[in-house]
């Protein structure tokens, strides 16, 4: 693993809603070029932590540097550098999937230029007739497909993705990581949240997330070895189990 | 103790289930698994009655059903993708809801809804509105109440889709002890490292079955050799130099940084990318579905 300068620097962040920690204290690095995959049961505080890196939520305490600037006193700077994909694709259901690039593009302040080569690149990559449908009545696939793309317009240098790749088939799944991989190929870093714990191989370094801690970070070779296990979801669960139940 | 034979079903000119043939073996844990729109769903829904097949037969235990659906459903418990729970219910309320619709004796409820709500892991949460409860305690709630008819045959459509993986192991673990208990599971799933851990297992496309075995007999039979490559450089540009070489491009597959290559045939043309690391490896499910997926 790259020395350089993290990417993303979490040192004991904490998040509290009322008297309830949803994340206790953990510190981790992205590297830049780095693909990690984030695992952990339902609310084990995957998306909280991923909120407090974009900002969109407030830290309690602990900080979050991003490209060695403090998200809290320098916002605007760290969003420009960062692209982020919801657990819930916040695409707009009734505008096709060419409408919703056309609406984010224009918020996001893409030249007019750009935008349109934004929008021949996506008629490329889906089938016509689907362009043209309302994105609720796509397969879950392509509206996955379609709200990376929009998270991409800005062309941000890190990329957090939360659950992108839940309720979708594995087909589709595969493609999805392939363009994951892509991307990182092209230099960017990536921070993905996932259910499957079959995706962790795609994965650089695996953080496993339970109950706000983490307790297990790691290449996912190197834990197998170290750990003596023959798969990620005995790993997994072990790990899970022996830092007790919910 | 199911048997399909030729079972067919269009809508419109939708060729949904495409003359299939299934065993269900009794006492086993049967999981078909296949992209979205492979026709599970459909497939199941036949077995219950709530779709009419066009063509072909369906046997329990030996013998043919026609259109006499009561002879399963009087043997089966069968949750449906979206399971039907009453949100605004409690926990225990529904439980007493499905134990009324299924007549259970009045006498044995209360023991019944006690025992199966322990083994579930659901008693910590009986007074707990459905609608509150976390994807994976609804699965186990709704797991639950088709237990209530003590059914020899459990029908489950994907009901670990879109849970968390603990959920998910948790699960599992009470279908295997489901099984243990001599009962007959037959569940789909698009997880195929989940569908890894059935009994029986059913590889499904387009309507059609492309495979059913065991996983061992899976494995016995695949008629290909897997090797992972670690390609010099870029893993892109190595796909698309792959191309040029007569045979690869269908045999190989792109897996994050990896390349996966299939072989057939005598030469393994995968040694021809340019490469840093060649591994042969024991095929996963995914794999041999790749595999049956791309001959079909």
């Amino acid at each position: 693993m790259s020395r350089a300068a993290p990417a993303i620097a979490v040192r004991d962040l904490r998040k509290n809603f009322g008297g309830f920690q949803a994340v206790r204290g953990i510190s981790f690095d992205v590297a830049p070029g780095e693909i990690v995959g984030f695992l952990g049961p339902n609310g084990a505080g995957k998306t909280t932590t991923i909120k407090m890196i974009t900002g969109l939520l407030a830290i309690t305490s602990g900080s979050v540097e991003v490209n060695g600037l403090d998200n809290r006193r320098e916002l605007p700077r760290v969003k420009r550098m960062l692209g982020y994909m919801s657990q819930k694709f916040s695409l707009y259901p009734l505008l096709t999937a060419l409408e919703n690039i056309e609406f984010f593009g224009g918020i996001s302040g893409l030249a007019p230029h750009d935008l349109k080569a934004a929008m021949a690149r996506m008629q490329e990559a889906v089938p016509a007739p689907v362009l043209r449908q309302k994105i609720q009545d796509v397969p879950p696939g392509i509206r996955q497909k379609v709200a990376l793309f929009v998270c991409l317009l800005p062309d941000p240098g890190i990329i957090l993705l939360d659950e992108p790749t839940s309720g979708v088939d594995p087909e589709a799944r595969r493609g999805f990581w392939n363009e994951i991989y892509g991307l990182k190929t092209r230099g960017k870093t990536l921070l993905v949240s996932t259910h499957n714990l079959d995706e962790a191989e795609y994965c650089d370094r695996i953080l496993i997330i339970h109950n706000g801690e983490i307790v297990s970070a790691g290449a996912p070779d190197d834990l197998l070895r170290r750990e003596g296990k023959a798969s990620i979801e005995e790993l997994f669960e072990d790990a899970i189990r022996s830092h007790g139940q919910n | 103790m199911v048997r399909l034979e030729r079972v067919g079903k269009s809508f419109g000119d939708i060729r949904a289930v495409d003359d299939v043939s299934l065993d269900i073996p009794r006492g086993a844990i049967t999981v078909l698994t296949g992209a979205d729109g492979a026709g599970k769903s459909t497939l199941f829904k036949m077995l219950v009655g709530l779709v009419k097949k066009d063509t072909g037969r369906i046997l329990l235990n030996g013998e043919e059903i026609g259109d006499d659906y009561a002879r399963v459903t009087s043997v089966c418990g069968y949750m449906p993708e979206r399971f039907s729970l009453y949100t605004d219910l409690s926990v225990e309320e529904n439980m007493d809801f499905f134990a009324a619709v299924q007549q259970v004796p009045a006498a044995r409820r209360e023991e019944l809804k006690t025992r199966l709500l322990e083994r579930t892991g659901m008693a910590p949460f009986r007074r707990r509105r459905a609608g509150a409860l976390s994807g994976g305690m609804k699965q186990k709630l709704a797991l639950s109440t088709i237990l209530l008819s003590s059914p020899q045959l459990i029908i489950l459509d994907e009901p670990t889709t879109g849970v968390d993986p603990l959920s998910r192991i948790e699960f599992f673990a009470i279908i295997e002890s489901l099984r243990r208990e001599g009962r007959t599971i037959v569940m789909s799933t698009p997880y195929l490292d989940e569908a890894e851990k059935g009994d029986w297992i059913v590889l499904i496309r387009a309507g059609r079955i492309l495979r059913q075995s065991s996983l061992a007999d899976l494995r016995r039979t695949f008629p290909a050799r897997l090797f992972r490559i670690l390609p010099q450089g870029n893993v892109f540009a190595a796909m698309r130099d792959a191309a040029s070489i007569p045979g690869l491009a269908e045999a190989a597959y792109m897996r994050g940084k990896f390349i996966k290559y299939l072989q057939t045939g005598s030469e393994n043309l995968g040694s021809r990318i340019p490469h840093r690391q060649m591994v042969e490896e024991a095929p996963t499910l995914e794999d041999m579905y790749i595999y049956y997926e791309r001959r079909q």
